[in-house]
């Protein structure tokens, strides 16, 4: 373990990483005015240079060094700013950069010809600066500051369509559930995701204060070095809620439930604005902030933080759970993609949260992180594809679709293949590989409960592989939709896009492949950097572990694993069984209604069950009514009443009283200057003659 | 006796001045009135920069002192708490007097026509009206007439008896504006209860008159509303500041501090409350809040700016500094009407239209946030409200300016007639989006580093002193922070996004002098966002010493693992740390005997 500290060295191009966004940002609109191709050209360019210098940092993160390198910043609190790379972050910087700079490609030729363009560019290079802040600082207050960067170049690119055309909108137009609309413009949209967001961020930062409170620090090397604030935490019972309640930002971050509503709304961007926010940027802030966090919580696993865990492994499990259920019953293809995007980030969640809880934290860490790696490639890759389809069709439904593999040859295969990663199809995709690294870590745990959490994992797989065989049959496969007639009618014949717009999802499915062919090599070395970051910096080693889990603090129960870890060809047997198992099984469904459309699926409208079923996930579980009533209709309908009775009644009220005695005590003082002497002499005298008798009495 | 006069001058230099600027404004007009006031006014912040620069961080103190027979004496001060307000007080008032060139021109223009009949016609429909102001006030007065370009007002030059009524009325303005910064000035340097008093008052004056004479709506009635409230607290606070001086005999704020244990423990509670009862009415706090709303939204835009919140500077001289040790006793009450305010304020500003009365609401709840920070009995929680006082002063300021650039440019501050304007006046609505962003505190603007801060502090006391009632005050602390950028972000949405109205598409943005003043502020407000040391050494180095002698109100946090929770880590605070140690203890009671002494410069 070698630390370099100081701005010298390589340590200015961790710098570098996170500053050119933010200064291609400042100078952007500048470089308009020479000329839209400039301007364009600039923005990538910035982002090709961040690119470079994380990738000058890898050699770091395989060679298990850390560079660490502060400056002075708030001197009277002693707080100071500081970039720190160490594999973790570096692995996430170089993903972001290089799967940014392939969108920012793809930018180029989607956006082309749309207005206001200064403004989309400016937010991108600002969205991911910010996000590599979060990536590359080395203190909690300064990744806040990337944090909210991220959270308001999203609310900007989300709402970029700020005039609400109605086709920027999102939903079925006339659509409700529960009274509430479920469609929205892209201004509403974007006000969503910020607020929701924010409701997060102050879990995040309340966790941050008490966590300040103790420690008198935000630096993540320096909570880790001194841990004298988690025994005082710890015993005060404040550790655990402390370490939930900066979970709760990524809650919000990640769209976890219950804070997930946001993310399916923040589709009114451009389909190259929703891949950034759902590969690079943004929901997967919230994964590395947990990512970042939970090997220091582990490190205090002798304080008991068994509970935060679990709370992060259990909402991980629900969220996929809810979400890849609603993704079955959508019918807008960008929405099924979101809908994954969440459910997949509960996967990375439960298994960060599961290391936490078994003997081996590096099998659980490296899963979650190997998935976040995965589904930021695969999932880049769709949302570019699923753009291309939506800019050629001109509708966000997939009925609108249809048959469309015959007009777009190049966006189906690539599609195709990043969709097998999606559902995992077995062995040859990145996607197989992470999912059954998450499969063995939950059954190799060791957790009291990690059955039902199996189960789950497996049940959301199944649901996976079958909508993400019903996106691409919808699409694909198929009749031609009447849309399409329409469109052909009128003279729009679907062509194939410009190879400026399908090369970078191309490169990405590609490689999805490329790395899955040989992906338990690489979750091997993933695994090998990960535990000598583990165990340098956090100290965090197998025998270390069982000492620390057996610790009397602690309350989890250790049970025997649910498996024995028998490897086969490196994979855990039943794992491997249960992901071929869930491909073939939601696969197969798929493949039957969708692909090959042997059973027609307006069958489950026939029945009442079903019926009702599909309603209650197409109504997204009511979870957004029930937002929008408790959350906005319910106090805004308080805050009225209080508007009417108190402040237009009551105060308006003392107001007027105050205003209606002033000008009557006018009145009175006013009547008393008569200008008549014999009054004035009259009062007077009266006056005189109370004094003498008072002196009298 | 004295060897400098900075603060003197710059204190009543726009007052001494602001004669000629009335003369100036009759017999030269607009340009003339607004470069004399703008370089009175620059030349006045310049000349607080000087001192401000041997402040040396908030460890010194700068003040010039003159007897003034049986008051005292009558003193300026310049130290790490009256820095920041004196300081971004003048700045928002330079600022500001660009700012007034085209909109209070505007206003007044519009004004004499009215007055003068030639509008009758055009009175009844404000938005098509609006539209037909859109060209710059600038070029407008050098062509004294504008080629309409919906055409439905053909308006022709101005004519000589409203030139002659518009000059006198900005002369007016730009006289009473002067003494307004003036007054804000004196009092945030007085040294003495009655001084502060006399400029308290002194504020009152001008902003009367501003609101009459320049206003919206009912102004007069408005104007008049706004004198009684202020005043009504004045007259409180008068009691409760002439009792302090009785008790502790003396005015000066040295002989305060001196004698403070002389007032009488039963009357400690009673001048307190009268204190905070009397500057909580120019706070607006809750249920003391009714003119907030009619003034600040009738009052023409700069005025709306700095009408609400120095208040908070009152309270904190005279409160937390001079009457010091029972801070905390009672700041559990301050925390929870602070939260009420803020609660109360952001949820009346989501009931309603007009922009002006949002943002009235919002500054009402802003004010509540400042609260929430004095009552939280930490150093960091005051240290933040004070940021606070800064920082949501710059976001409101330039909402603010925002309402009024939007006024200018379509005639109307109702949002249920807007919409859609990102695309007509992109500088107005980026510069709007940094306030916002401003005032519901995200980074890296600087409303952020205040709110931090301030919540830390509140936090902070709520787990040391594991109370619980208080740890659920931050929480609900930290919930309104998402009620304020609802009500934000919803008004922001119905002003810029969605569809443009039909009357509105010829609608251009604001001229230079709105937009570069309102970039001078958001530039402000990103740079103290970053890097807030400049503010925030004075304030948290004077905040300290300040309660340096109360143990019960927590200090910082010190780096190190050594935390709150262990009591030692008070103590060991200021003995750890050399800066402090060296210098002897900053600035509480030891250097006040001295500038009352001598007078003139005293550092030390």
């Amino acid at each position: 373990m070698v630390e370099i500290t100081g701005f010298g060295g390589i340590a200015v191009n961790v710098w570098l990483v996170w500053i050119l966004p933010f200064i291609g940002a400042a100078i952007i609109a500048a470089v308009a005015r020479a000329g839209i191709k400039i301007r364009d050209y600039t923005a990538v360019g910035f982002a090709l240079a961040s690119a470079v210098s994380a990738t000058t940092l890898i050699p770091l993160a395989f060679s298990g060094n850390e560079v660490h390198s502060q400056v002075n910043w708030i001197a009277v609190l002693h707080l100071k700013a500081g970039v720190l790379g160490d594999p973790l972050s570096v692995i996430m910087a170089n993903l972001v950069a290089w799967i940014s700079f392939l969108i920012f490609v793809y930018s180029t030729g989607y956006m082309h010809g749309e207005r206001d363009l200064t403004r989309y560019w400016f937010f991108m290079l600002f969205f991911i600066g910010s996000m590599q802040l979060v990536v590359l600082s080395d203190n909690l207050l300064m990744l806040f500051f990337g944090w909210e960067g991220v959270g308001l170049a999203s609310y900007a690119l989300v709402g970029f369509w700020y005039t609400d055309r109605k086709k920027d909108f999102v939903g079925t137009e006339g659509h409700r559930a529960g009274g509430i609309a479920m469609w929205a413009s892209p201004s509403h949209a974007g006000a969503k995701a910020f607020l929701m967001t924010k409701a997060g961020d102050t879990m995040m930062l309340a966790g941050m204060f008490l966590i300040f409170a103790y420690s008198g620090t935000f630096g993540f090397k320096e909570l880790l070095q001194n841990q004298g604030w988690a025994v005082q935490m710890a015993h005060q019972n404040l550790l655990v809620p402390a370490a939930i309640l900066l979970f709760g930002g990524a809650i919000g971050k990640s769209a976890q439930f219950p804070l997930n509503e946001w993310l399916l709304e923040a589709m009114t961007g451009p389909a190259s604005v929703s891949a950034l926010i759902h590969a690079a940027t943004m929901v997967k802030a919230g994964v590395f902030l947990v990512a970042r966090i939970a090997p220091l919580f582990f490190a205090l696993a002798a304080f008991g933080m068994t509970q935060f865990f679990e709370v992060v492994a259990w909402v991980g499990a629900f969220t996929a759970f809810l979400l890849a259920s609603q993704a079955i019953a959508n019918p807008e293809i960008k929405k099924v993609l979101a809908y994954s995007t969440g459910s997949q980030i509960g996967y990375m969640m439960m298994a960060i949260g599961i290391a936490g809880l078994s003997t081996n934290f590096v099998d659980g860490y490296t899963a979650g992180f190997f998935q976040l790696i995965s589904h930021a490639m695969f999932k880049a890759a769709l949302f570019m594809g699923a753009g291309a389809l939506l800019h050629v069709v001109g509708s966000r439904f997939m009925s609108d679709m249809g048959g469309m593999r015959k007009y777009m040859r190049k966006t189906y295969i690539f599609m195709f293949l990043a969709a097998m990663s999606l559902a995992a199809a077995p062995l040859i995709t990145l996607g197989f590989w992470s999912k059954d690294a998450i499969f063995a870590a939950v059954l190799g745990s060791g957790y009291v409960h990690s059955l039902p959490l199996f189960i789950m994992a497996f049940v959301v797989a199944i649901m996976t592989a079958f909508y993400t065989f019903r996106m691409i049959g919808m699409s694909f496969f198929g009749k031609k939709s009447q849309h399409l007639e329409e469109l052909e009618k009128a003279g729009h014949h679907p062509h194939e896009v410009r190879p400026v717009v399908w090369v970078p999802f191309a490169i990405l499915a590609v490689a999805t492949i490329a790395i899955g062919v040989v992906g338990f090599a690489f979750g091997a070395q993933l695994q090998h950097i990960f535990s000598g970051y583990l165990a340098n910096y956090f100290g965090i080693t197998q025998q270390k572990q069982l000492q620390l889990l057996q610790n009397p603090a602690t309350t989890t129960q250790l049970v025997k694993p649910l498996t024995e870890t028998k490897l086969f060809l490196g994979l855990n047997p039943y794992a491997a069984a249960a992901s071929f198992g869930a491909f073939a099984i939601g696969g197969f469904l798929g493949y039957m209604f969708y692909i090959a459309r042997k059973i027609d699926p307006q069958i489950i409208s026939k029945n009442f069950v079903t019926r009702g079923i599909w309603q209650f996930l197409y109504n997204r579980w009511y979870l957004n009514s029930a937002l929008y009533w408790g959350a906005v209709i319910g106090p805004v309908a308080i805050y009225r009443i209080i508007w009417r009775y108190f402040e237009l009644t009551v105060m308006e009220g003392i107001s007027h009283a105050f205003e209606f005695s002033m000008a009557s005590f006018s009145r009175v003082v006013k009547a008393g200057q008569t200008g008549i002497t014999q009054t004035y002499l009259f009062v007077f005298g009266v006056g005189i003659m109370i004094i003498i008798m008072l002196l009298l009495l | 006796m004295a060897e400098s006069f900075f603060l003197l001058i710059a204190t009543f230099m726009p007052l001494l001045l602001s004669p000629v600027a009335y003369f100036l404004g009759r017999r030269a007009g607009l340009g003339a009135v607004t470069w004399f006031s703008f370089g009175v006014l620059v030349i006045s912040t310049g000349l607080l920069f000087v001192p401000a620069s041997m402040l040396n961080g908030g460890r010194t103190v700068y003040s010039e002192s003159y007897p003034w027979g049986q008051f005292g004496n009558f003193g300026l001060r310049l130290d790490g708490l009256s820095l920041p307000f004196a300081i971004i007080n003048y700045i928002w008032f330079t600022v500001l007097v660009i700012y007034s060139k085209p909109y209070m021109y505007r206003k007044i223009v519009d004004e004499a026509r009215s007055r003068f009949g030639e509008g009758e016609g055009t009175e009844s429909t404000s938005v098509g009206r609006g539209t037909a102001y859109a060209a710059d006030a600038d070029r407008r007065n050098n062509t004294s007439g504008i080629a309409n370009e919906s055409g439905s007002l053909a308006t022709t030059t101005i004519g000589v008896e409203e030139q002659r009524y518009v000059n006198s009325q900005l002369g007016l303005y730009f006289a009473l504006f002067m003494v307004f910064a003036m007054g804000t000035l004196g009092m945030v340097l007085a040294t003495n209860l009655i001084e502060f008093y006399v400029f308290f008052e002194l504020v009152l004056v001008p902003s009367f008159f501003l609101i009459a004479f320049f206003g919206y709506g009912l102004r007069q009635r408005t104007g008049l509303m706004f004198f009684f409230w202020t005043h009504a607290g004045s007259v409180v606070l008068l009691l409760g500041l002439l009792s302090i001086g009785f008790f502790a005999g003396g005015f000066d704020f040295s002989t305060i501090r001196a004698h403070v244990s002389q007032i009488p423990a039963q009357w400690m509670p009673i001048i307190i409350f009268a204190v905070v009862l009397g500057l909580g009415v120019k706070l607006g706090g809750f249920l003391l809040h009714p003119w907030v709303p009619s003034s600040v939204a009738g009052a023409p835009t700069p005025v709306s700016i700095l009408l609400v919140g120095i208040a908070t500077y009152g309270i904190l001289r005279i409160w937390l500094d001079l009457l010091g040790g029972n801070y905390v006793q009672y700041s559990l009450y301050i925390n929870i009407w602070g939260l009420a305010t803020m609660i109360y304020g952001g949820a009346m500003a989501l009931m309603q239209d007009d922009i002006r009365k949002v943002l009235a609401y919002s500054t009402i709840s802003n004010m509540g946030y400042i609260l929430f920070g004095l009552g939280s009995g930490s150093v960091l929680g005051v240290t933040g409200a004070t940021l606070l006082y800064v920082t949501s002063g710059l976001g409101k300021a330039i909402l603010f300016m925002m309402a009024g650039s939007i006024s200018l440019q379509t005639g109307t501050t109702s949002m249920s007639k807007l919409g859609g304007l990102a695309g007509k006046m992109p500088y107005t609505a980026v510069l709007a989006m940094i306030g916002l962003l401003t005032l519901f505190g995200i980074p890296p603007t600087s409303g952020f580093m205040s709110e931090w801060i301030l919540f830390n502090g509140v936090l902070q006391t709520g787990v040391h002193d594991a109370n619980s009632l208080r740890i659920a005050l931050f929480g609900f602390g930290m919930l309104t922070t998402v009620l304020s950028s609802a009500y934000l972000l919803w008004m922001y949405k119905r002003i810029f996004f969605g569809k443009i109205p039909q009357e509105l598409v010829n609608i251009r943005d604001s001229g230079r002098y709105i937009t570069i003043t309102m970039a001078a502020l958001a530039g402000l407000t990103l740079i103290i966002g970053v890097y807030p040391d400049p503010f925030l050494t004075p304030i948290t180095t004077y905040i300290q010493g300040m309660f340096h002698n109360s143990p019960a109100v927590l200090p910082l946090p010190s780096s190190g693992g050594s935390g709150i929770a262990v009591p030692l880590a008070k103590n060991i605070m200021f003995k750890s740390d050399n800066r402090f140690s060296s210098n002897a203890v900053p600035n509480s009671a030891a250097p006040m005997a001295r500038i009352n002494s001598g007078g003139a410069f005293t550092s030390h």
